[in-house]
């Protein structure tokens, strides 16, 4: 079968029951995409589908067949990072850096079909998205900021030293 | 994965082992006597820097950790790993600092198992109880003070001027006066030749020009565009995917299995017995799982294994009625106090077990070879998994090759290397490059917990309504018992493996003893009660039902100071007092302790008139020597907990990265909010309840209050940041909850109803 991944055709040779997660890992070799939980729970394996946020970890391959797949390694606009990615750098967003991959998936997704988001448009598309070093706060900074919204000090204060 | 290099840091660390002070020594002498500094300087330069010349390839490895190429790239060898809590970043800055780089010019890589990587405060090469910076802060200046002034003295030479009129900036060897400059990397086979400076001038901490500033994180790049490599994502050819059955009860056996069955399958390679249970190998992850979903396999229960999680609790309390346990701290005559008092308060808390739940589940590859191995991992004590590996083949520790990538969440759980020996046990037994990587389930059910306590506490006040004793005792197993058995063997490594169970014994057999230092995890945190008391008795009780733990994030300080701190503020509560006024009146022998939680009061405005239905609360605590204090907002909507808002103040002592600081506070308050609300692994029939995350629930973003962050300017030396800022969370919350239902909750997770 096919796959259309980060804009290119991609022939793969494997069980039609695989999820698309250990297809993108295992069989192509684009490891960004992390397995977390294997029950669609933690948003690790986050990729896009036609422009839409799936968990690739509960998608079997062969669904996807002929699709338009996105991985956080097709997010870039070849060295020109994705906006969100610069503004993860600015925040200082990512701790161990495991689900970041998932989040920016994710918030991407988001800002793609709403450029102004509020917090709780914000809250309700990152939900699905776990982080254990909680960088939450942090995430939710850079996505307004990405998104050129004024960042409030009440949502992230970075006071001075007292 | 460049295994000559690792070899020949393995070969280095032999060779110097004899001569080399190690960095405890460096250390210790450091922080006590600048004579004695000097000493163990000059030897660990004598033994590293001297004998380094200028290699065959043209490099100059001058220590352990740093090497400069020709071609001006210094790498710099990082040895405490890096899982989030910022080492990659705050460590460089260290080394940035005194050799004059910046530190993006530096380029990291994560060290293999090697003698001068351990850690000098535990003597196992293990990054764990918040001590990183702490035990780098004067090793890494001093290489890169010391690497910086042969670099000076090489230029010299070469523009014939004083050192005095040079600098060193951004990677080079600057004379301001002739605008000419040298890279380091065209002086290196200069640099090697200068004598090596006993005592290097370090930088004043006013002309920092890193150190202390919000720079950002280095591993942020790779990290945001997934190119950071994790162990799971290790990738070696030829390697197939491994997969484990493991016995679903606690302490059980396998019995019997259709492993011959599986064995048969199109899709399946080969089946192996292992310790731990029945390993599928296949080509593939996913055709490993669908075999192991046609695997039957029954188990020999051990009679005296834990039941469910009422057991564990019952024996705690029958331990605690029959043994008062070991005296911990003892201030002043309790019993006399008690018994003059006017009224004595008497209370029971209990904390759960806990999962680790790192988003990375546990996972190794191995290659298990006739003359070595090699492990590429996520792991927190590469010596440690050296022994495991050691302990399940032919081989020798020094046969061993650690491959560390980036680690995706520690909290503890990779400090114990149970996953990595049963990868090596797979390779060793099918003779193939496996990879295992565990499912959540697995994670979740198989891991060592953070043990579940239960504590009796009591405390009195004398006739003028003071404050006059306390009495805490801990019921709970040690760690120790669990962890000494591949933590010995590390300690030893010339030790032959039929030795391996006495080292183990004799450990604990010489627990506090000067050959083996306590483990503090049952009362860390309890012991150090900061208030003004009379008399203060710290007990421990053992009690262990046999559920496997190791140490998570904070350790003892995670259920210590929800009691503790829970506990205060229902004195405050008897007395009738304002809790954060309480506390404050009786912390005058732990002035930063106040002044930290001064300041929460003062930022989150302690007792404003707060919106309709929100609640404060506060708690403050040292861990890992470190001050901190949070104020917790909360509300009860539909009969949860809310919590809107945490301002933590923190005192860390010098800041390196105040950004990193505020993110490892606020990374800390999700951490123990998540506990707080959610957190309980709990056994039934025998059995491991939770497997996933929905029924074990961490905090999500919809769900995350505000943090603020207010760091102490501070030039006392610096502590860690990881653990701290977990502990105060949950009895900030207790507190405010109090305050909302006049309900006092003395377990976790915390729950209304």
């Amino acid at each position: 079968m096919q796959i259309q991944l980060n804009g290119k055709t991609i022939e793969l040779d494997i069980d039609p029951t695989m999820p698309l997660l250990w297809a993108i890992r295992d069989e192509i070799g684009l490891t960004g995409t992390k397995f977390g939980c294997g029950q669609g729970l933690c948003g690790a394996c986050t990729v896009h589908l036609n422009g839409e946020a799936i968990r690739s970890c509960i998608t079997p391959v062969a669904s996807v067949e002929g699709q338009a797949i996105t991985t956080i390694e097709g997010l870039a606009d070849g060295d020109e990072l994705h906006p969100l990615q610069k503004s993860w750098i600015e925040h200082n967003v990512p701790q161990c850096g495991y689900c970041q991959p998932g989040q920016l998936m994710s918030a991407s997704a988001l800002l793609a079909k709403n450029a102004r988001p509020n917090d709780s448009d914000i809250d309700t598309a990152m939900a699905g998205n776990i982080c254990r070093c909680g960088t939450y706060p942090r995430i939710k900074a850079a996505i307004k900021s990405a998104a050129g919204l004024n960042q409030a000090a009440t949502d992230l204060a970075y006071e001075a030293k007292v | 994965m460049n295994d000559q290099h690792d070899q020949n840091t393995v070969a280095l660390a032999k060779q110097l082992g004899q001569i080399s002070a190690t960095r405890r020594q460096l250390l210790s002498s450091t922080v006590t006597a600048t004579g004695a500094w000097s000493l163990g300087l000059s030897l660990t330069a004598c033994g590293v820097f001297q004998r380094q010349a200028v290699d065959g390839a043209g490099n100059w490895k001058a220590d352990a950790w740093l090497e400069i190429q020709p071609d001006n790239t210094i790498l710099f060898t990082l040895d405490r790993v890096e899982m989030g809590q910022g080492t990659y970043t705050g460590l460089t800055t260290l080394l940035a600092e005194e050799l004059g780089a910046e530190p993006e010019q530096i380029e990291v890589k994560f060290a293999p198992a090697a003698k001068e990587y351990r850690n000098p405060d535990y003597g196992m090469q293990l990054t764990g109880g918040s001590n990183s910076l702490s035990t780098s802060w004067w090793p890494l200046r001093h290489t890169g003070a010391a690497a910086r002034e042969m670099l000076l003295a090489a230029a010299a030479e070469v523009f014939q001027v004083p050192s005095v009129y040079l600098r060193a900036e951004s990677g080079h060897i600057v004379h301001p006066a002739s605008g000419k400059k040298l890279s380091f990397g065209s002086l290196i086979r200069l640099a090697a030749k200068q004598d090596v400076p006993d005592e290097p001038s370090l930088t004043s901490a006013d002309k920092f020009k890193y150190i202390g500033k919000p720079g950002k994180r280095l591993d942020s790049l790779q990290k945001v565009k997934g190119s950071a490599v994790y162990g799971i994502d290790s990738n070696v050819a030829g390697s197939r995917y491994a997969v484990v059955t493991r016995s679903p009860y606690i302490g059980a056996s396998l019995k019997s299995s259709n492993a011959d069955e599986i064995a048969q399958l199109d899709t399946v390679e080969q089946v192996v017995e292992i310790k731990t249970g029945v390993a599928i190998v296949a080509t593939s992850y996913w055709a490993a799982r669908q075999a192991q979903q046609k695997l039957e396999t029954e188990w020999a229960r051990e009679a005296e294994a834990p039941k469910n999680t009422q057991q564990v609790f019952e024996l705690y309390k029958r331990r605690a009625d029959e043994d008062e346990g070991d005296s911990i701290r003892s201030d002043g005559d309790l019993e006399k106090t008690i018994k003059n008092s006017n009224k004595v308060l008497e209370r029971e808390y209990e904390a759960p077990f806990l999962a680790h739940a790192t988003m990375e589940p546990m996972n190794c590859t191995a290659h298990v070879q006739k003359d070595r191995a090699d492990i590429w991992t996520s792991t927190q004590a590469p010596d440690l998994a050296q022994v495991v590996v050691a302990k399940v083949t032919d081989l020798s520790l020094d046969e061993v090759f650690i491959h560390n990538q980036f680690i995706g969440g520690g909290f503890g759980r990779r400090l114990t290397q149970d996953f990595i020996g049963e990868a090596a046990e797979i390779s060793y037994k099918t003779g193939l490059p496996i990879k295992l990587v565990w499912s959540r389930e697995e994670d979740t059910q198989n891991d060592l917990y953070r043990p579940a306590s239960y504590h009796r506490i009591r405390a009195s006040f004398d006739s003028a309504g003071q404050l006059s004793g306390w009495d805490h005792q801990i019921v709970c197993p040690k760690i120790m018992d669990w962890y000494v058995w591949d933590a010995a063997p590390a300690m030893f490594p010339w030790a032959p493996k039929f030795m391996y169970k006495m080292l183990g014994h004799a450990g604990l057999m010489t627990e506090g003893t000067p050959m083996t230092p306590a483990d503090r995890s049952p009362y860390e945190g309890a012991e150090n009660l900061p208030y003004d008391i009379p008399a203060v008795e710290v007990r421990h009780t053992k009690a262990d039902a046999g559920v496997p733990v190791t140490f998570w994030r904070s350790v003892g300080h995670s259920h210590n100071a929800f009691v503790t701190e829970g506990f205060i503020d229902e004195l405050a509560h008897e007395a009738g007092q304002d809790t954060y006024a309480f506390r404050a009146g009786l912390l005058s022998n732990s002035p930063r302790l106040k002044r930290v939680l001064d300041l929460a009061a003062e930022k989150g405005a302690w007792g404003r008139t707060t919106e309709e239905g929100v609640f404060q609360g506060i708690a403050a605590h040292i861990s890992f020597g470190t001050y901190v204090a949070q104020l917790v907002e909360l509300k009860i909507e539909h009969g949860e907990i809310k919590v809107s808002k945490v301002v933590c103040a923190v005192d860390c002592g010098t800041v390196v990265n105040p950004d990193i600081v505020r993110m490892q506070m606020e990374s800390g308050v999700i951490f123990g909010i998540t506990a707080a609300l959610y957190g309980e692994i709990t056994i039934e029939n025998g059995q491991i309840q939770q497997s996933n995350f929905h029924d074990y629930q961490l905090l999500r973003m919809n769900q995350c209050p505000v943090i603020e962050t207010h760091i102490v300017d501070s030039d006392a030396s610096p502590t860690g940041v990881g653990e701290p800022g977990l502990p105060p969370v949950a009895p900030a919350m207790a507190s405010a909850v109090f305050a909302a239902t006049g309900k006092r909750l003395r377990r976790l997770p915390l729950r209304l109803a």
